[in-house]
């Protein structure tokens, strides 16, 4: 379990701020003392004659760990182990109405020692911050003079103030049994050659692949409001990927593993041979599959699994995640949802929160979870929707119009700069139905409509259905291939929502920001189902090698 | 569900090349692959038929007449690399790695050696690369190289067809030679490199304490010390019968630094040690004596006067006339560049005229690990098309004689001379290994230096200038550019008729055309330098050497080099006093 220390400090006077909280931090951790020594240096001494000073700088160091391991056809491929320490300064010109930044967000990288040498560190950060305050001037400059085409002032801030806060959490490291989980990769990667199940169809499977990767990261961050944090975040995926090619030559394949903080929350030995076979079972049953009718369907559809998790990521979340807008505009934020406030996004029964202190959900462990968001400011639940309007949008430290305050989700990728990013997300439902009786509402339209109707297990790239059942009016199911969703979009999840589950799936993900979304299962009343209209890639020009009896 | 059975008329595997027990296991599952593809791929019955169920809804046309193209070529190529690499900045360790990979690129020929799918632009449609397994899982192995040679197989069709399409449409081609040469068969397994081993935590000491030396130099603003060293063998195998592995083993040594002088201008140098192993490096004494000289020589450029627009004669070091040498004929002497119709082609109406003065001969030989006992990088035994290393006499006398030719033919030659060279994952063309200068016209650094100086006198200058180092740029021989070489001078001085002290100059930039520059040597120094280097082209980068004597040049222009307007750093580097002293005792990377 984490242990941390949060102290908030008095507000500080922004530009000419002093460093109350260093004697803290030095004393804490010695690489946050040497990055806070050189940037009250800088603050005092950076500055070209005739030009502004910063009026606000932040460094950044990351200590980033990676392991990764790939296997093929039984026999491993790949295996890297990789530490690397970036560190990224922000220097921003101007004050908080309008400053140098950019929509992009502007800093400078540079590589800092893996060495805990304080000398190479602060030659790293004094030669990245060189470059940066340069850049800002000339971005600061350029600014100004594009403000003067327009008509109307930006409708928000370019930066809103924060308290200082000092946090050090523990540091994270790697812990993984690489040997143990090389030999999971290389069995189940070989498992098309070695099962009894698979033994039919083994020479069909064109490729098979298991892959591991873990990431250990550690931010070291400092700025010039007296903030020091020290907090990190760990993540391990496993991922399975076999596939091949229908007899019409279709490409198909069934790619899916598990996701944790830790290693030891990711899938069992046992589970991942169980997952791989049933991804090359349920691979064979594809090839086997009828090709979608070749008239479209409109009509309902189920999401089970973690479909409804993906629809959420995809057409909800970004658009909640308050962006500045383009200069010169009007709008609050960029997405679809920059003028929904208080208005509805969802049917009434669902509601959704983003509660990045929830730390785990069902026992499970949630990756989107922290106390601080990476730009210092702590996080509390931010009520999204309610009864389906929408009621807040997730803010970073860049504010929109209407929400002039960070709610602590200024949350920055590897080396870039912070923007508004959710952490986890939970959809939840007024009227939550059980399984059996969603399934047996998509049965009953089946039964009223007198028509086959679709349910959707889970989806791949872009919504594209990866498991597809046409379901009877008899509840019979039979798997489908060759089907793309259309008008699966905003106004579907808007109004087009009948029934929620109460069973939730937790979809996780590590990178580019670590992040989790839990949704119920979601009947939609009309979606459409089409056949798509691929290449058929020609069928391999002549066989593989024959598979050993083993 | 039971797989089709494969084609009853299957050839047996060509029997020239039988698969032998003692290879390594890797070698073995080449080649039993590569003859497998040979004999099914193109056969009668293909594509591949899955037994359909009758519920299937198969849509779509019927199955196509199977394609009749069997590969008329087919090579399999695996680099087995292992690396160390470790870098250090400003007495640090910024990153320290081990890795192994393995890579074939398998290269699918169809159509005829006189056309094929590699014609013209389409020349990497022939290449498939994929990671192999690390271990010697034969059948995984195998499984890898059917897939690559499948998708390759398609791919090479799919060029092919437009290949003949283009050749309908387009006006008749300068050179209309075959796209593939015919070499007789080699067959040599040479021993596999053992495994790797470095002294890690002693290197990152020593980088630490290389790098470490910029410390005292506050105006160097970038430091960077890197250490990599490699054992690579390499297993080709082809369908015309060539069989080989061959071992490759390198350490090397790189330190670079950069500063900025108070007007902008960005000064640069760099430093490349180069040996067959991390033990035969030079010793940690001259390493960090040599450091330090750069240092000194970056810090004195920076406040150098810079150079004035110049016309008159000039001394190139051995070192910088090795790398003048590469860039200005070595590229221009690849094969590949005297055919196309993007080339330059600056050379290929040239061969059997002089284009040296008499007393210069060139030749380019892998073969040579070392001269005078210093390694030599571009150093191998094999081609990456299978061919062995050769020696070949480019230049004879002054006169050209022949091209740096891979198993692309050229109008005037229609084979390979084992000069076909890639970097893992690109096309092999015709590339330098090892360039040598020799000269009859040689004499001693002293006479050359009065020459010097007497041929600026002749001249009515008040100095002639000595290139003692120069940077290699990229060599731009297509139409469409500048016929200009680049080369980079870095280090410049001016020697005065007078008798002043020679003087430091900065900023200096040749211009000019590569003949001109060649044909106005007029005498060399008695002894040759070595450069070492990576060179960078189509086929990617590849380890070469060049070695040459210093050289007079009677008229060299020179002007002055666009430049940064990018301020110095503004604030002063860190104070190094008020950091806790740690270096030394700092713990490593691991």
């Amino acid at each position: 379990m984490r242990k941390s220390t949060l102290v908030l400090l008095p507000f500080l006077s922004l530009v000419f701020c002093t460093f109350a909280s260093s004697q803290t931090a030095t004393s804490l951790d010695p690489t946050l003392a040497a990055m806070q020594q050189e940037l009250a240096r800088e603050q005092a001494q950076l500055v070209l004659p005739g030009m502004q000073r910063p009026y606000f700088m932040e460094y950044r160091l990351e200590d980033i760990r990676t392991y990764d391991a790939v296997a093929n056809y039984g026999a491993l491929t790949r295996e890297s182990e990789n530490r690397q320490r970036v560190v990224r300064v922000e220097v921003r010109i101007g004050n908080d109405v309008t400053d140098s930044s950019s929509a992009r967000g502007d800093g400078s990288l540079a590589l800092a020692p893996e060495d805990n040498d304080p000398a190479a560190l602060k030659f790293a950060l004094w030669s990245a911050t060189d470059e940066a305050y340069k850049n800002a001037l000339r971005a600061y400059a350029a600014k100004k003079a594009s403000l003067k085409n327009f008509q109307s002032a930006p409708t928000a801030n370019d930066f809103t103030p924060a308290k200082a806060v000092t946090l050090i959490e523990p540091l994270v490291d790697l812990q993984l049994d690489r040997d143990d989980w090389k030999h999971r990769l290389i069995e189940a990667s070989g498992l098309y050659a070695t099962a009894p199940e698979v033994r039919s169809f083994a020479n069909a499977v064109e490729f098979s692949s298991a892959s591991l990767s873990a990431i250990a990261v550690n931010r070291y961050t400092v700025n010039t409001d007296g903030t020091a944090l020290r907090h990190g975040y760990t993540g391990y995926t496993d991922v399975i990927n076999v596939g091949g090619q229908a007899p019409d030559g279709m490409e198909l394949s069934r790619s899916n593993g598990s996701t944790a903080e830790t290693a030891a929350g990711l899938e069992s030995a046992e589970g991942l041979h169980k997952r791989t076979l049933d991804d090359l079972v349920s691979f064979n049953a594809l090839c086997h599959a009828p090709v979608v009718g070749s008239e479209d369907y409109h009509g309902p559809v189920l999401f089970s699994g973690d479909a409804a998790a993906d629809v959420f990521n995809r057409l909800f979340v970004p658009n909640v995640e308050a962006d500045r807008p383009d200069i010169g505009t009007n709008a609050r934020t960029q997405g679809v949802y920059q003028s929904s406030f208080k208005t509805p996004v969802l049917p009434p029964f669902l509601s959704v929160v983003d509660d990045p202190t929830l730390r785990s959900f069902e026992g499970k462990a949630l990756l989107g979870a922290y106390k601080v968001d990476d730009e210092g400011i702590p996080v509390a639940p931010v009520d999204i929707v309610e009864h389906g309007k929408l009621m807040n949008y997730l803010i970073g430290r860049e504010p929109v119009k209407d929400f002039p305050e960070s709610d602590g989700h200024g949350r920055a990728a590897l080396g870039q700069a912070a923007h508004s990013h959710a952490g986890v997300i939970e959809v939840k439902s007024a009227d939550p139905l059980s399984s059996e009786a969603l399934q047996a509402k998509l049965v009953a339209y089946a039964k009223q409509q007198g028509r086959d109707v679709y349910e959707v297990e889970t989806l791949g790239g872009e919504l594209i259905p990866r498991l597809l059942y046409r379901v009877s009016p008899s509840g019979k199911r039979t798997l489908v291939r060759g089907a793309i969703f259309d008008e699966l979009d905003q106004r579907a999840i808007r109004s087009g929502i009948v029934a929620a589950g109460g069973k939730p799936y937790i979809s996780q993900t590590i990178g580019p920001i670590p992040e989790t979304t839990i949704a119920p299962e979601l009947l939609f009343a009309d979606i459409t189902v089409k056949r798509a209209n691929d290449e058929q890639q020609k069928l391999p020009y002549y066989e593989p090698p024959a598979v050993a009896s083993k | 569900m039971a797989y089709a059975a494969g084609p009853d008329n299957k050839t047996p595997a060509d029997n020239k090349t039988l698969v032998s027990a003692q290879d390594p296991v890797l070698m073995q599952a080449m080649e039993t692959e590569l003859h497998r593809a040979l004999s099914e791929l193109g056969s009668a019955i293909t594509p591949v038929v899955k037994t359909a169920d009758a519920s299937v809804q198969v849509s779509g046309t019927k199955a196509e007449p199977p394609p009749a193209q069997k590969p008329y070529f087919l090579s399999y190529s695996v680099a087995d690399a292992q690396s160390v690499s470790i870098n250090a900045q400003y007495g640090a360790i910024t990153s320290s790695n081990e890795t192994h990979s393995r890579t074939a690129d398998v290269q699918v020929r169809l159509g005829s050696p006189l056309l094929d799918n590699t014609h013209d632009a389409h020349r990497t449609s022939a290449l498939t690369t994929l990671p192999l397994p690390l271990s010697d899982d034969r059948a995984a192995i195998e499984r890898t190289l059917w897939y690559a040679t499948n998708r390759g197989y398609g791919k090479a069709l799919d060029a092919l067809e437009k290949v003949k399409t283009e050749q309908q449409v387009r006006a008749k081609e300068e050179d209309s030679s075959a796209d593939f040469s015919a070499e007789k068969p080699t067959d040599d397994i040479l021993h596999t490199e053992p495994p790797l081993t470095v002294d890690r935590t002693a290197w990152e000491s020593r980088l630490r304490e290389i790098s470490g030396v910029f410390r005292a130099y506050p105006h160097i603003f970038y430091d960077m010390a890197i250490l990599q060293a490699t054992h690579e063998t390499d297993y080709f195998v082809s369908s015309d019968g060539t069989k080989v592995a061959a071992p490759n083993h390198v350490a090397r040594l790189i330190v670079v630094a950069r500063t900025r002088a108070a007007d902008g201008m960005d000064l640069y140098r760099d430093e490349t040690f180069e040996a067959d192993a991390t033990g035969n490096l030079p010793a940690q004494a001259k390493l960090i004596a040599d450091t330090i000289a750069m240092a000194k020589n970056l810090d004195d450029l920076r406040v150098a006067p810079i150079t004035e627009p110049y016309s008159g004669p000039a001394i190139l070091s051995g070192r910088a006339a090795a790398v003048f040498f590469h860039e200005v004929l070595g590229h221009r002497l690849e094969g590949q560049r005297q055919r196309g119709d993007e080339e330059g082609q600056t050379f290929t109406k040239l061969l059997g005229k002089p284009i040296l003065p008499s007393f210069l001969s060139v030749a380019d030989d892998p073969t040579l690990a070392t001269f005078d006992g210093h390694p030599l990088s571009g150093h191998y035994l094999f081609d990456d098309e299978g061919r062995p290393a050769r020696r070949v006499q480019l230049v004879d006398d002054g006169v050209l004689k022949t091209f740096l030719m891979s198993r692309l033919p050229v109008a005037s030659f229609s084979q390979s001379n084992g000069h076909g060279r890639a970097e893992t994952g690109k096309m092999p063309t015709g590339r330098q290994g090892n360039l040598i200068v020799t000269s009859t016209k040689s004499v001693s650094d002293a006479q050359l230096r009065e020459m010097l100086k007497a041929e600026a006198k002749k001249q009515g200058k008040a100095y002639g200038l000595y290139f003692e180092d120069i940077s290699s740029g990229f060599a731009v021989t297509t139409r469409r550019s500048p016929q200009a070489f680049q080369v980079i001078p870095l280090v410049v001085y001016r020697v005065y008729v007078d008798g002043r002290p020679d003087e430091l100059v900065r900023g200096v930039s040749i211009v000019g055309t590569p003949q001109a520059a060649l044909n106005n040597i007029v005498a060399t120094g008695d002894h040759q330098e070595i450069f070492n280097g990576i060179c960078g082209a189509e086929s990617g980068s590849i380890p070469v050497s060049a070695v040459a004597p210093p050289m007079l040049v009677s008229a060299i222009e020179t002007q002055r080099q666009a430049q940064g307007t990018a301020r110095p750093p503004i604030v002063a580097p860190p104070p190094l006093d008020d950091a806790p002293a740690a270096p030394a005792a700092a713990k490593g990377g691991r």
